[in-house]
């Protein structure tokens, strides 16, 4: 079951949050601090299988690599991240 | 099969991948949680009596080396079977998720880790080692489906029924979706935009496990598929992935040179006018890519594209194969193996 009432849409520049106190744990280190773009809304997924309850909207957000590694190719990685983990980083940031 | 090396490896890393993060991690959990005891374990290994033992021991089917790699490689994979067989019990008695495993395991916490392995040796030692290895593992897996069943997790007659659909035999869907996607935009088109959804109507195991996303490389985006936190994938649908997929080399060097980590890993140079993207699967989807169909095979039929479909171009590892390289693999004995599919 899919819902669409997430906070982000596609496009919006977001930022990982250092450390999640709700202990939700899918969120990799590299990641966390760092600066990215919403590439999906994915809205709440069950997944009953993989934990109990429901987490938050889940987004794909794109990180350029140079943001989150040591590498200056033009390439990108797109992490999965539960909506609790992100905020929203303002353009003139 | 020519690079023996190669073969004994990865069943090397698998095994100790299996051992350490899909059974033993559950074994702590059941005993954490008294559903079995360590005493029960001895009991069972007491009471065990042959003719009701689900693992039978092995032969291999010839002294050549061949022969011998291949039936280290089959006993692997019954015991992979038996870790489905257990799991799927520990599960239910304890309504453990993948989370509970994940934190089991170690994933978020160093101190819970299991530490693998070492394997040295001659490729001759190594074997030797392997078939000691499997033997003691399975040992294990017997003692443990003998205590379930002695403290009333699970009967018998279930447990062989289970054992026999683990083997019935299931067709690779990889090349078949692939091979529908470059034959049929329409369904091309659906598969990108609805994943699991699509499959439905092709009579393929659609899988459960979270939610399915497609994506597509084409002449501008080559993409990649990674889990960083464990080794997520859509193995209900494409079946199991390579033992590098889970190895912590790839999972780190991916995410941090890409383009360097696909060249030295797979002897893979991605063009600089394409852009690598990289995908992290760390929760709810599973993502698989859609390879480029190879020049030149727009005449072939559905049937024979789906061969040239490699597990390796559905993670962006390779380039589904050419039909020369197909030719080439058969010459040699080797064509490309479509990977085991388990009932889930």
């Amino acid at each position: 079951m899919e819902y669409t009432d997430s906070k982000y849409k596609i496009g919006d520049a977001v930022m990982v949050a250092a450390e999640n106190s709700t202990g939700n744990p899918r969120t990799p280190k590299y990641i966390r601090g760092k600066r990215g773009v919403v590439g999906s809304v994915h809205g709440i997924l069950e997944n009953i299988r993989d934990h109990r309850g429901i987490h938050n909207p889940l987004y794909t957000v794109r990180f350029d690599l140079s943001e989150v590694s040591t590498c200056h190719d033009q390439d990108s990685i797109w992490v999965d991240v539960h909506e609790e983990w992100l905020s929203e980083v303002r353009p003139d940031s | 099969m020519h690079d023996f090396d190669a073969h004994i490896r990865a069943v090397e890393e698998d095994l100790e991948y299996y051992r350490a993060k899909r059974f033993e991690p559950r074994v702590f959990y059941l005993l954490r949680r008294n559903v079995v005891m360590f005493s029960d374990l001895l009991k069972a290994r007491v009471e065990l009596k042959r003719k009701n033992q689900f693992f039978k021991p092995r032969k291999p089917e010839g002294k050549n080396i061949e022969a011998r790699v291949r039936y280290l490689e089959e006993w692997l994979d019954e015991y992979v079977k038996g870790i489905a067989l257990v799991s799927a019990r520990a599960v239910e008695a304890m309504d453990m998720v993948t989370e509970d495993n994940r934190k089991e395991r170690g994933d978020y916490d160093e101190f819970f880790k299991i530490k693998k392995k070492e394997h040295h040796g001659t490729l001759e030692e190594r074997m030797v080692n392997l078939e000691q290895d499997l033997k003691d593992y399975q040992e294990l897996l017997e003692v443990f489906v003998q205590a379930l069943i002695q403290r009333g997790w699970s009967t018998r007659e279930e447990l062989e029924q289970r054992w026999k659909q683990l083997h019935e035999q299931r067709p690779w869907a990889g090349g078949v979706i692939v091979a529908k996607a470059w034959t049929d935009p329409e369904f091309k088109h659906a598969l990108l935009a609805t994943g699991r959804e699509a499959l439905r109507e092709m009579g393929v195991h659609q899988g459960k496990v979270g939610k399915l996303v497609v994506v597509e490389n084409t002449d501008k985006v080559h993409n990649v598929i990674v889990c960083t936190l464990c080794s997520c994938y859509p193995y209900d649908i494409l079946g199991d992935t390579p033992w590098w997929y889970k190895h912590e080399s790839y999972r780190t060097n991916i995410v941090q040179n890409p383009r360097a980590c696909i060249r030295d890993m797979f002897g893979l140079d991605i063009p600089a006018g394409k852009e690598v993207q990289v995908y992290d699967s760390t929760s709810d989807v599973r993502y698989f890519v859609l390879p480029q169909q190879p020049a030149g095979t727009e005449e072939m039929s559905e049937n024979e594209l789906a061969k040239l479909v490699t597990v390796d171009s559905l993670i962006g590892a390779g380039y589904a194969l050419e039909p020369a390289q197909l030719q080439q693999a058969k010459k040699l004995g080797a064509t490309p193996e479509a990977p085991r599919v388990r009932p889930d």
